[in-house]
């Protein structure tokens, strides 16, 4: 009786899909290049446990457990990577978090719309520009010699600044850049919280004798405190991956030692140096790093009454 | 007490005054740079050399212009630019439309096993060796179809398009299926009229994305007439490809720095174009995009 039932519900299952015949053709395109772009290489994992031969392929290289994971862990340059990939983003985030929240508020006091307008075109536009460009303007302006403010400073008496050539001033130059790239682009998610903040609770305390200030502090920053600790959480959670473009387009030999980042390292090891298995599995390594990161913050950001991330 | 009001009135209007100055300033900081570099591409020589220009050309001249667009590498990489960026966007575009539609259709089986399939490559992927052995594998190494065809879906964009196709009325569509319209004819009749600012913001995307991209060139292609400008202005900024004013003859000697920074603005200036478009929707696709589903 039961199987019937089960029986008559597959069938009835199958004659529905029937009817959506033509949707799943226009997903298979879709499936189809899922499975090959992005799953097929999740099976190319295993050469991370491979000792990769180029004339074996993926599928038959010799198995050797282990081996690789461990001659990654035993290289001194995996770690520095892995070091510098949480001390760029660390810095990154230490000043662009609080300036992205303090401009999202300052522009949020801003009536004129059409001064509003203009300033957050301006602030959205570098987000669009590509990281050669940044990086090809900074190395303009930053250059030890004939950079723009090297030229300026010295001119008003003052030493030369090793912008991109000192690795204290590296790390200085690389947040700059990414500030200045994503600045007025973080500001959307808070701007959108804001304007969603109740009008009524701002007269209230206007009558209430609140002074500006005092009701920036008591409701305007209460009312998006969610928002702030989801970014924040989200933010630290992705520690661990970092964009390849800012550190190899700055990046210097001069500055290595903390401008090879873990994508960087990847790409050398992999890319430039061809060893594949080492490459892979320093991918793998920094992905199920990246989960566990997720899946922890997702636990806490939950466990303190927001919401999850995934 | 009104004087104490009108005391917090004064004071308040201090504070909005300062904030003006402030985000003016930043404003300023935002466009700086850029100001800087068409200065440097519009300088002569010798004041580029001593660092002597700021946001205004000194000794005007279009020398450098006129050699980067004398070289024909740069126009070989504009066109193979273009080209991979139309195609890119116009094979996005429809695989993503094709991805939202579908998925946006609440009773169809198995919607949320392929809606789960799709959202886990946000979490997990192969890795830069991996995919690049697929690449290689699927005979696409060294080719154009490199540059897009491995990187057309983006989950990202998946998601702002499937939602707001869930939030189109169902009543239209319903409507228009118990009329006998097929899947297709909905698609194309209903769903898209009604999409085109979301298609449009996320073509621009998409079309930036693609023209901003020098990476998968970099490791994908060998051949010199299939670089893309991003990978070549790479190359002159930071590689061996120094725009040697040697190599030109004739002509004045324009510094390297001002070639490159010629380079700069000719590969920036169509994303300048577009932006006023981009800009008018982008906001609300973000914020599509940070409602999860």
């Amino acid at each position: 009786m039961r199987d019937k039932n089960k029986k008559g519900n597959v069938r009835h299952t199958l004659v529905k899909a029937w009817n959506y015949k033509w949707v799943y053709v226009m997903l298979l395109p879709v499936i189809v290049y899922f499975i090959v772009f992005r799953y097929a290489p999740m099976y190319g994992i295993t050469i991370a446990f491979k000792n990769y031969n180029i004339f074996q392929g993926v599928f038959k290289s010799e198995w050797v457990g282990f081996s690789v994971f461990q001659k990654i862990f035993a290289n001194k340059n995996f770690w520095s990577a892995i070091k510098n990939t949480f001390l760029l983003n660390f810095a990154a985030l230490a000043v662009s978090f609080p300036l992205t929240i303090i401009v999202s508020l300052m522009l949020n006091e801003i009536r004129g719309v059409k001064f509003k307008k203009v300033t957050q075109s301006v602030l959205y536009l570098p987000h669009f520009i590509s990281w050669v460009v940044v990086a090809g303007i900074a190395t303009n302006l930053f250059a030890l010699q004939e950079g723009t403010i090297n030229a300026v400073l010295q001119r008003i008496g003052l030493e030369p600044v090793p912008f991109l050539s000192s690795e204290g001033w590296w790390i200085f130059t690389y947040v700059i850049c990414n500030v200045w790239k994503e600045i007025g682009w973080g500001t959307i998610i808070y701007l959108a919280a804001l304007t969603g903040v109740d009008e009524s609770l701002y007269e209230a305390a206007y009558l209430d004798g609140a002074s500006k200030f005092q009701r920036l502090i008591y409701i305007t920053v209460p009312s998006i405190k969610s928002v702030i600790v989801t970014m924040l959480i989200l933010n630290i959670s992705k520690m661990m991956s970092i964009g390849l473009d800012a550190p190899l387009l700055l990046g210097n030999s001069r500055v290595m030692g903390v401008s090879e980042v873990i994508s960087t390292y990847t790409y050398r090891i992999g890319i430039e140096k061809a060893q594949y298995s080492q490459s892979t599995a320093i991918g793998l390594f920094q992905s199920v790093v990246n989960i566990v990161i997720l899946i922890a913050a997702d636990k806490f950001a939950k466990a303190i009454g927001e919401e999850g991330i995934i | 007490m009104a004087a104490k009001t009108a005391g917090k009135k004064t004071k308040f209007s201090f504070g909005i005054a300062a904030i003006y100055a402030l985000i003016t300033l930043l404003a300023l900081i935002c466009l700086y740079p850029f100001l800087n570099v068409l200065a440097c591409s519009l300088s002569g020589y010798n004041p580029v050399l001593s660092g002597r220009v700021t946001f205004y050309p000194i000794d005007l001249t279009i020398e450098a212009y006129k050699q980067i667009l004398g070289r024909t590498t740069i126009w070989t990489a504009m066109r193979t630019t273009v080209l991979v960026t139309l195609l890119g966007t116009a094979l996005s575009l429809v695989l993503t439309i094709l991805a939202a539609y579908g998925l946006s259709i609440q009773d169809l089986p198995g919607r949320r096993v392929m809606t789960g399939f799709i959202l886990f490559t946000m979490y997990f992927g192969g890795g830069m060796i991996p995919t690049f052995l697929v690449v290689k594998g699927v005979g696409l190494y060294n080719t154009l179809g490199a540059l897009f065809i491995p990187q057309s879906i983006s989950v990202f964009n998946f998601i702002v398009m499937r939602t707001f196709f869930k939030e189109l009325p169902d009543s239209l569509q319903d409507a228009a299926r118990i009329d006998g319209a097929s899947y297709l004819q909905v698609l194309f009749k209903i769903i898209l009229p009604l999409s085109l600012a979301v298609i449009a913001t996320i073509g621009l995307f998409y079309a930036v994305g693609y023209w901003n991209s020098y990476f998968d060139a970099l490791i994908y292609i060998q051949d010199g007439d299939k670089y893309t400008l991003q990978l070549r202005l790479r190359n002159m900024l930071f590689g061996s490809e120094l725009g040697n004013a040697a190599d030109d003859v004739g002509g004045t000697v324009v510094m390297p720095q001002t070639l490159k920074m010629a380079t700069v603005v000719v590969s920036t200036v169509p994303i300048l174009v577009v932006y006023p478009w981009l800009q008018k929707y982008f906001v609300k696709g973000v914020m599509l995009g940070s409602v999860k589903g």
